[in-house]
């Protein structure tokens, strides 16, 4: 290399960095052109060739800079090898035809050119053309080669042959049997599908690194291996996840979503474990702090049964849905209830009847038009019954639900059994029985039911909490426990695990 | 009616100074310009739930965790190692000097000179599932040990009570700054409307050593301050009607006020005239849902027997049971004050030994019922149980003056001490940080006050680096710079 200027050095990745604010000025310069160029030969206005001519020999000298200061940029690596290059080609072209077209009209070289006059028009035509897919190929090196038509609107989407619009951030599903899962496979992957691959794939590899695939993980980026087999400790993805998070080598940055305690646990262990590629869970030797991490991943309880504390992560966290119409949430607070997002970004909602006790089945018909929005549903101590179950069975996207204290029975409850996305239910002091819990004790996510003062059994308990070990019905004290919760005081009544002085 | 608007542009024009005219001739014309610019864009209000009701929420950054916030403070420290803290080698160490590397370059609030170590007094044995330890000082709490996550390496910056209450509650220990309840209505918005959201009620009504200003709103609007209610007689002081006044004459003598109050609001534009307006109409609401929730003369006899409470009370018990009662009814944060555990050894009462245990004789009970009463309801999930104090106490024996203290007693300590969490989405049955065999200092995972606030605030819902308030040109937030969220203890 001839200037230092040519290697990834900071003077070139200074200059490189401005080629995305110099690309800009050959792309306008040409598109005036050409207009002017159209609007001169249609004789809609009226300036003279020298003016075109001017804003080619601008065009071309811009193109050129571009051009340099987008090698210097591409020294820093990091692109898909061939687009870059696809993307390289098109731009010098764009400088090489631009020039091409000013040569043949400048008043100095025009005349010696032989074949000047002809070759001005395609020359010009090919430089715009060349602009434009130069232009499209260097945003698929920036924002990804979807970027453009990720979210292409229907009838157009269905046309093109698209799939649906798929949420970027992956959210990790829950595994039916944690023991018989393949630990790559099935947890490390969806770890890294999920918090890393989005700059780490094989069109983006920032830091040379891919981590889409094992054999590429292992191979690493331009730091070295990504991690090193039975150290988890000295394993570069595992140390800079632990970095502090406004540290510069912290990964995932700064404000992209974390990988959780439980999440490093998981790779941690498993790259202790030598980061096999094909074996179980069960074939490997478990230690503390991954038990609770893979309880975790589990649609219900920890296996061990042992509280633990870690539950699954909530629904909510992957559900986004479209804004709910302002009259249709106007309605909800014109007859009382209470309406908040509950967080930003998600559009979900939470209505609460606790202002409005007299709330009932004829006003469920207000809380349809939310049907996708309502994710926490209250209305204890309203005046419901059976018939607004069936409207509530409509809110898809329903996570909590009160309904303690009303007068619904059995009958109603059965229809919150499609309900997909139920965690919580409180039926306290209604009039719900074993049959009730028992239908819906089935609901997948479903953690905890509440039937206190309800007409559930104890044996229906017992019943369903053995069926459903994931599945935490409580119920309250009946006057004989209190009697002997109050033994506690005495010193003798609870016996300690393990009692030292 | 005529005559009080007389009265008021009387007033107002006492007002027009200079620099109100400079205020809103200069608002008027940024006003005009914001408005053009704002004109197609709909609402202003972005950002919030409900526009227009000052104490509407805001949006938090995730969904929340935490939907309402019990805090049980203990206003003058219990001792971690007679409670949760089991330090066995201390053990060992009872009635030997203090080692030289405690003392050197450390102030106490009162120790002197070389103190003698004091041994745990309490009888300490594992619970629950998870094995918690925890002394025969709380054997009620002993039942609900899987519900809690003990935090035993805290440590603070404040060795006085004042200062380190504030700290605790506002995020600094100098006047001024909102409490850690005014933030979370500020921010979550106050649910039932006819409650206010924030209700602070202390064991026979003594305030803590930092006065009011723990439950203060600081520097965001006074809607979002604490409101105190009294356990006994009238919940809340001049809110019920005088005799003869009927409730629509009540009505109506409000509409006027607040008619009045608009008034001069959309004159000079002070939003305390809206926290004013909005406190009128809270009060009149109050009248009826207030004496409701605070009457727990409905609640069966066993639910009272698990509190251990009579009915007419003012005690901590009492508090617990309408700590239940207020976030049965949605309200967002009850803060709940206790006094009395400043154990230095100085008096029968005010001591590691007896005084302590009668302290908690008083208290584990109904904290114990509250866990158990929220859980049973359903509401535990979504409410966060914090239990704490300012700070913790040495594993020296005070010797204050130099003096040998008349009971056992320990001094102020800021570098270790324990607080617990329950439900509102914190870990069930877990033990965060550590400290030496001794409970010195915390040997793994720390928890600085700010990183506690920081957490709740996160449980609630909200980043508490986004969570700001703009005042005096910058934007405030409860952790100030610090602080970070200890993702350990989130289930």
């Amino acid at each position: 290399m001839l200037l230092p200027l040519l290697q990834a050095s900071p003077w070139a990745l200074f200059i490189g960095r401005f080629h995305p604010v110099l690309v800009h000025l050959p792309i306008g310069f040409l598109l005036i052109a050409a207009l002017l160029e159209i609007g001169r030969r249609t004789g809609k206005i009226n300036i003279s060739e020298t003016t075109v001519v001017f804003i080619l020999f601008w065009s071309a000298i811009s193109a050129t800079f571009a051009c340099i200061a987008g090698y210097l940029l591409s020294l820093g690596g990091g692109y898909d090898e061939e687009l870059l290059s696809d993307h390289m080609w098109k731009g010098i072209g764009v400088a090489a035809f631009a020039w091409i077209a000013w040569l043949v009209k400048s008043d100095r070289t025009g005349k010696v050119l032989p074949f000047g006059k002809m070759a001005y028009l395609p020359a010009f035509g090919i430089a715009v053309l060349l602009t434009m897919s130069a232009g499209h190929d260097g945003g698929s090196l920036t924002h990804g080669e979807d970027y453009l038509t990720q979210y292409t609107p229907e009838p157009f989407r269905s046309l093109a042959g698209m799939g649906p619009i798929e949420e970027k951030a992956k959210e990790i599903k829950p595994i039916a049997d944690v023991q018989q899962a393949v630990v790559y496979q099935d947890i490390v992957r969806p770890i890294l599908e999920a918090r890393c691959t989005q700059c780490h794939n094989a069109s983006k590899k920032k830091g040379d690194l891919r981590m889409d695939e094992l054999a590429l993980l292992m191979k690493g980026g331009e730091n070295g291996p990504a991690f090193v087999s039975g150290k988890s400790a000295e394993s570069d993805m595992i140390k800079r996840c632990l970095l502090d998070e406004s540290d510069d080598d912290h990964m995932p940055p700064k404000g992209k979503p974390q990988l959780s305690t439980d999440q490093i646990a998981l790779l941690s262990w498993w790259i202790d474990q030598g980061a096999p590629a094909d074996k179980k869970v069960s074939e490997l030797a478990l230690n503390e702090q991954v038990k609770p991490a893979l309880a975790s991943l589990g649609a219900g309880a920890p296996a061990s049964g042992k509280a633990s504390g870690k539950s699954p992560e909530s629904a909510i966290a992957g559900m986004k849905v479209p804004q709910a119409k302002e009259s249709d949430i106007d309605a909800l607070r014109k007859v009382g209830l209470i309406v908040n997002t509950l967080s930003q970004d998600q559009n979900l909602l939470e209505v609460s009847a606790v202002n409005a006790p007299q709330f009932g089945d004829k006003e469920m018909a207000l809380l349809l038009p939310l049907s996708q929005q309502i994710t926490w549903l209250k209305l204890g101590n309203t005046k419901i019954s059976d018939n607004a179950l069936k409207d509530i069975a409509k809110l898809k996207n329903l996570t909590k639900l009160h309904l303690e204290h009303t007068a619904v029975t059995d009958k109603g409850i059965a229809e919150l059994k499609s309900l997909p996305h139920l965690e919580y239910l409180n039926m306290m002091d209604t009039k719900v029985g074993d049959t009730g819990l028992k239908t819906i004790a089935g609901i997948k996510g479903l953690r905890s039911v509440y039937i206190w003062q309800s007409a559930v059994t104890d044996s229906g308990v017992s019943q369903t909490s053995k069926q459903y070990p994931g599945l935490m019905v409580v119920n309250g004290f009946s006057e004989a426990e209190v009697a002997q919760f109050l033994k506690a005081g005495d010193s003798t009544a609870t016996k300690p695990v393990a009692a030292k002085k | 009616m005529e005559k009080l608007l007389k009265e008021l542009q009387y007033a107002d024009l006492h007002r027009q100074t200079r620099r109100h005219f400079l205020q809103s001739a200069g608002f008027g014309l940024g006003a005009l310009g914001l408005g053009s610019l704002l004109g197609s864009c709909g609402s202003s209000n972005a950002g919030t739930n409900a526009p227009g009701n000052a104490a509407a929420a805001k949006i938090p950054q995730f969904a929340p965790k935490a939907k309402r916030v019990i805090y049980i403070h203990m206003a003058g420290a219990p001792s971690q190692l007679e409670l949760f803290d089991y330090k066995p080698e201390l053990v060992k160490y009872h009635g030997k000097d203090c080692p030289a590397e405690f003392l050197e370059g450390k102030k106490f609030a009162f120790i002197q000179g070389v103190p003698k170590m004091l041994g745990p007094q309490g009888k300490f044995g594992q619970y629950g599932e998870s094995g918690a330890w925890m002394s025969d000082y709380v054997p009620y709490l002993q039942t609900v040990a899987d519900e809690i996550t003990f935090m035993k390496a805290m440590h603070t910056d404040q060795f006085n009570h004042a200062p380190a209450q504030l700290l605790m509650h506002t995020g600094s220990p100098r006047l001024g700054r909102p409490s850690l309840g005014a933030w979370s209505v500020y921010g979550l918005g106050s649910e039932n409307q006819n409650l206010p959201g924030f209700i602070v009620l202390a064991s026979g009504g003594q305030q803590p050593d930092a006065g009011k200003s723990v439950y203060g709103s600081g520097f965001l609007p006074s809607v979002y301050q604490g409101v105190q209610c009294r356990t006994g007689g009238d919940p809340v002081l001049y809110v019920s009607d005088p005799s003869g006044m009927n409730r629509d004459m009540r009505k109506q003598t409000i509409e006027a006020i607040n008619e009045i109050n608009r008034q001069t609001y959309e004159d000079v534009k002070d939003p305390e005239i809206l926290t004013r307006i909005s406190q009128y109409e809270m009060a009149f609401r109050m009248q009826m849902s207030v004496p409701e929730v605070m009457d727990v003369s409905k609640e069966p006899q066993f639910i009272l027997d698990m509190y251990g409470v009579k009915p007419g009370e003012g005690t901590f018990a009492m508090n617990c049971l309408l700590a239940r009662k207020l976030v049965e009814n949605d309200v967002r944060f009850v803060q709940l004050f206790d006094w009395g555990w400043d154990g230095h050894g100085t008096s029968k009462d005010h001591n590691v030994e007896g005084g302590l245990r009668q302290k908690c004789r008083e208290s584990d009970q109904p904290i114990a019922a509250l866990i158990k009463d929220l859980k049973m309801r359903g509401l535990l999930e979504e409410t966060l149980v914090i239990w704490g104090a300012e700070f913790g106490r040495t594993p020296m024996q005070e010797n204050r003056n130099g003096l040998v203290m008349p009971f056992m007693g320990r001094d102020h300590h800021l570098d270790a001490f324990t607080m617990w969490m329950a439900g509102g989405g914190v870990k069930r049955g877990h033990s965060h940080g550590q400290t030496d065999e001794l409970g010195y200092y915390g040997v793994k995972d720390r928890v600085h006050v700010h990183d506690l606030q920081a957490t709740i605030l996160h449980l609630m819902g909200f980043d508490h680096e986004k969570f700001t308030y703009p005042f005096q040109g910058r934007n405030f937030r409860l952790t100030d710079t610090e602080g970070k969220v200890v993702k350990q203890v989130i289930a």
